[in-house]
């Protein structure tokens, strides 16, 4: 029986392939808003950028992972666990939690004025890397990151509820994340979902954070 | 006042305070500037203090020792991009 190599370079290449285009956005937009956030000093394009850039970052450990994780699989290496799978995933579920908290901030910085909001989202999200680190459970992660979602999705609906509008670019951002945590599976025990299944949400997530990046494009000319 | 309008309401502020700089040849006094911007004393220098800690004005002292305001490139720059900024803040709900 010929030897069951799990690693498929269609989908290390569909992974390659989507991590750099949601990159690419996200520390497009980054960089895109430096001018503005140069000449305003404002708050709120602050953690905005900064939790784009954090999703940059989050999504390269996340492609770190996948690659470490199958290349480990595939050929049973015995790579150092620490050093290529704990790291990154930790480090990823860092950038990811503080950018999640970041960017549901940078809408209601103005109405919660949080004092030192960096320090309480730093705290939070080495606490939630801490517990990837000693339990290298990606599903922890995705648990976590689902209830800070669900919590800024409250904070948001109390805050939009006096306005009695609701927010078309908070849509955008709840669906952002969701896609987010959704493509947390690969890392999972679920992560040998179909390619297909697989590739139609990392389209919906490229479709969700392009629409983000040209509304950004629009007002950074 | 609602506190959403009021942070709003500074970029607004500090836009007019460049305005009237500009308007005068890029150079005022800091009494008429006070005087033009409807602030009071008390605002006026926490706004100015913003200004030069930003960046966008600065002062600069004639050969009779008297003081003027002028923008810098930076403050040029937003006067011209100010419509791009507050659009950008609105669209993304900052």
């Amino acid at each position: 029986m010929p030897p069951f190599h799990v690693i498929e370079p269609a989908r290390l290449l569909v992974e390659l392939i989507y991590t750099l285009i949601v990159v690419f956005l996200c520390f497009g937009i980054f960089y895109k808003t430096k001018e503005i956030y140069d000449l305003t000093k404002y708050e709120g394009v602050k953690y905005f950028r900064i939790a784009f850039l954090f999703f940059g970052l989050a999504f390269l450990f996340r492609f770190l992972s996948i690659f470490v994780m199958l290349m480990g699989i595939t050929f049973d290496l015995d790579i150092s666990m620490y050093l290529f799978r704990v790291f990154p995933l930790a480090f990823n579920g860092y950038f990811s939690t503080m950018a999640i908290l970041l960017l549901t901030y940078s809408m209601v910085w103005k109405e919660l004025s949080i004092k030192n909001i960096l320090i309480v989202s730093n705290a939070i999200a080495i606490i939630i890397s801490g517990i990837m680190f000693f339990l290298r459970s990606p599903t922890i992660m995705m648990g976590a990151q689902a209830i800070l979602l669900v919590f800024a999705i409250i904070i948001a609906i109390y805050i939009y509820s006096r306005s009695k509008k609701i927010s078309r670019i908070f849509v955008l951002y709840v669906l952002f994340i969701l896609f987010w945590i959704v493509n947390l599976l690969t890392l999972g025990p679920k992560r040998f979902v179909p390619i297909e299944i697989q590739t139609i949400f990392h389209i919906i997530s490229i479709s969700v954070i392009g629409i983000i990046y040209l509304k950004v494009s629009k007002w950074t000319k | 006042m609602d506190k959403v309008k009021r942070k709003r309401e500074r970029l607004e502020m500090i836009f007019d305070i460049l305005t009237i700089i500009r308007n005068h040849q890029n150079s005022i006094k800091p009494t008429p500037l006070l005087r033009q911007s409807n602030l009071s004393s008390q605002s006026f220098t926490e706004y100015l203090n913003e200004l030069l800690e930003k960046d966008l004005v600065k002062e600069i002292t004639d050969e009779n020792e008297r003081k003027f305001l002028t923008l810098t490139d930076k403050g040029f720059k937003y006067l011209e991009k100010y419509k791009l900024i507050l659009g950008f803040i609105e669209e993304f709900e900052l």
